[in-house]
């Protein structure tokens, strides 16, 4: 337990380095593939160091939410990201909650974005607050259906737990509500860190942006800290979804060498996935706002089935 | 022995790809493209004579990869090339108009599914020893299932091209149910189907093109305007 808190830090650090590397494989990885070059792996980090040593503009009619809003949603993704088992099965900080207080971390940073883009009460942010909170109250209850369904099978709603869990049981992932499950977690995914077929992350210029629209109107370490959130919520998101389904090479004990090894396999599952991402993205195009329930609907219905189907298959 | 001979695993490969054809039939109802929806009608059947192929392996019934191949030849490569062949004879608009709206319509067919696996359950009897009523019942509930949603898929579509999909996904769900509770019908019944379905499709690709040749569209509704 001692040498799980102790393991804090470390896991602080590689979630802060690692998420901007992320953004960046899969922008390169989406560039190659459509044949384009591409900005370098490692853009994200001169990105995020341009953007701390920047001025800041704030607007006249912002209050102190304008200000709070980066730092609740950047101390929410890093505690956050201290709650799941990434490369320990233990995680950090596991005895401080379990996977509902995981989604309702999240949501506390989701919740006080939203407030950030309404506060300047400029038209935009409104807009982007209103379709981001229309979008994760319907991504939500999918989320929750599919965590529901591996908590069930460990009986636990402790990540950790859930963790050491699936390690214990070979050909597990093959079983249908895993698939199921995996399934809906996936979309869910997509939609809340704003993809392809829900959102277009590249651009600040189309009508139907959603999160660009949330923070049009922050800049300099405002911005940095938002887009870092983002990225280590976009890194805890894929973390949960491999760590959960596909747990291989996790480490139960606290060797260097166990660890090396599992940082390794953590590496290559995340690049798989960031893979899977990157031929959603460029296999399909945006759909209109008014589709995204139907996308979310599917996601759900597949959390009921996976739910369902632990109890008869 | 090896993982691929132990039965265990052949019975969680045919859990998961039974698993997998009812996620593609719920895609079939979100799906709005016809074209699109043809492929996962392909992709759908693909696994069924995957699990068709799967079974006959395990339990050594050779009779059972006959079906399996007419299923790969008939559903996965002749009747979707003709269905695409005949959209695009046809100049359809390409997208399905269904009359429950798309969210509604996928919940509607997880409902169903949960009936199919109410009904499934009456049929378990674990404690009358191994057989085929205890390996069939995952499969069961997904051929019930399979069945309902293709009957709603066909009550909620306007099209004929897209009621005639409906119909093939539905027939898939009674070949899954075959497959799996009885180890494979009588070839002679299997056959008959076989060839009962393709003259069907045959004879509604027919059908289609007159409807349309008609009454300048493909809503079987405006047939009821025909009545003097």
């Amino acid at each position: 337990m001692t040498s799980s808190v102790l393991f804090a830090p470390v896991q602080l650090l590689l979630l802060l380095a690692l998420s901007p590397l992320v953004g960046g494989v899969i922008k390169t990885l989406k560039a190659r593939i459509q044949t384009r070059r591409g900005p370098g792996v490692l853009q994200p980090y001169r990105d995020l160091a341009k953007l701390f040593r920047k001025g800041m503009v704030i607007p006249e009619s912002a209050s102190w939410i304008f200000s709070a809003a980066p730092v609740v949603v950047f101390a929410t993704a890093a505690l956050v990201g201290l709650m799941i088992p990434m490369v320990t099965a233990e995680a950090p900080l596991s005895l401080f909650g379990g996977v509902l207080a995981v989604v309702y971390l999240l949501g506390l940073g989701r919740f006080f974005l939203a407030l950030g883009g309404l506060d300047t009460g400029g038209s935009f942010g409104g807009l982007g607050s209103s379709r981001e909170m229309t979008i994760s109250a319907l991504a939500e209850p999918a989320m929750m259906l599919a965590i529901f369904t591996v908590a069930l099978s460990a009986n636990s709603t402790n990540l950790s737990e859930i963790a050491r869990a699936a390690i214990g049981q070979s050909w597990r992932f093959l079983a249908p509500s895993q698939m199921l499950a995996f399934a809906a977690l996936f979309i869910v995914l997509i939609a809340e860190t704003g993809r392809i077929p829900v959102d277009n992350p590249a651009t600040h210029l189309e009508l139907t942006m959603i999160h660009e629209a949330m923070i049009l109107e922050y800049s300099g370490p405002y911005l940095a800290l938002i887009e870092w959130g983002a990225w280590i919520k976009q890194l805890i998101l894929m973390t949960l979804l491999i760590n959960t389904f596909y747990p291989f090479g996790l480490t139960l004990e606290y060797s260097p060498g166990g660890i090396a090894l599992a940082c390794g396999a953590f590496l290559a599952k995340l690049l798989l996935l960031c893979f899977l991402i990157v031929l959603v993205e460029s296999t399909n195009a945006k759909m209109r706002l008014f589709r995204v329930p139907e996308l979310l609907a599917v996601a759900f219905i597949l959390g009921a089935l996976a739910l369902i189907s632990t109890f008869l298959f | 022995m090896y993982f691929y001979q132990d039965p265990q695993f052949g019975e969680r490969m045919i859990t998961l790809m039974a698993a997998l054809v009812l996620v593609l039939q719920i895609a079939m109802v979100a799906q709005r493209w016809i074209v699109t929806n043809i492929r996962v009608f392909a992709a759908q059947s693909f696994l069924l004579a995957g699990i068709a192929n799967t079974i006959a392996y395990f339990n050594h019934a050779p009779h059972i990869y006959f079906a399996a191949v007419m299923t790969f030849l008939i559903k996965v490569v002749f009747l979707p090339i003709f269905m695409e062949r005949l959209v695009e004879k046809i100049e359809i608009r390409q997208e399905i108009e269904p009359l429950v709206n798309v969210p509604l319509s996928v919940l509607i067919s997880g409902g169903l599914t949960m009936v199919g696996y109410v009904v499934a359950e009456s049929f378990y009897h674990p404690e009358s020893g191994p057989g085929a009523a205890t390996l069939g019942h995952n499969t069961l509930a997904v051929a019930v299932s399979l069945f309902l949603i293709g009957f709603f898929m066909m009550l909620n579509r306007r099209k004929a091209v897209t009621q005639v999909l409906a119909l093939l996904s539905l027939e898939n769900g009674l070949f899954l149910a075959a497959i799996s509770l009885t180890y494979g019908m009588p070839l002679v019944v299997e056959l008959g189907v076989f060839f009962d379905l393709l003259v069907a499709t045959m004879v509604l690709g027919i059908l289609v093109y007159r409807i349309r040749e008609t009454i300048d569209s493909m809503d079987v509704s405006k047939l009821r305007r025909l009545r003097g």
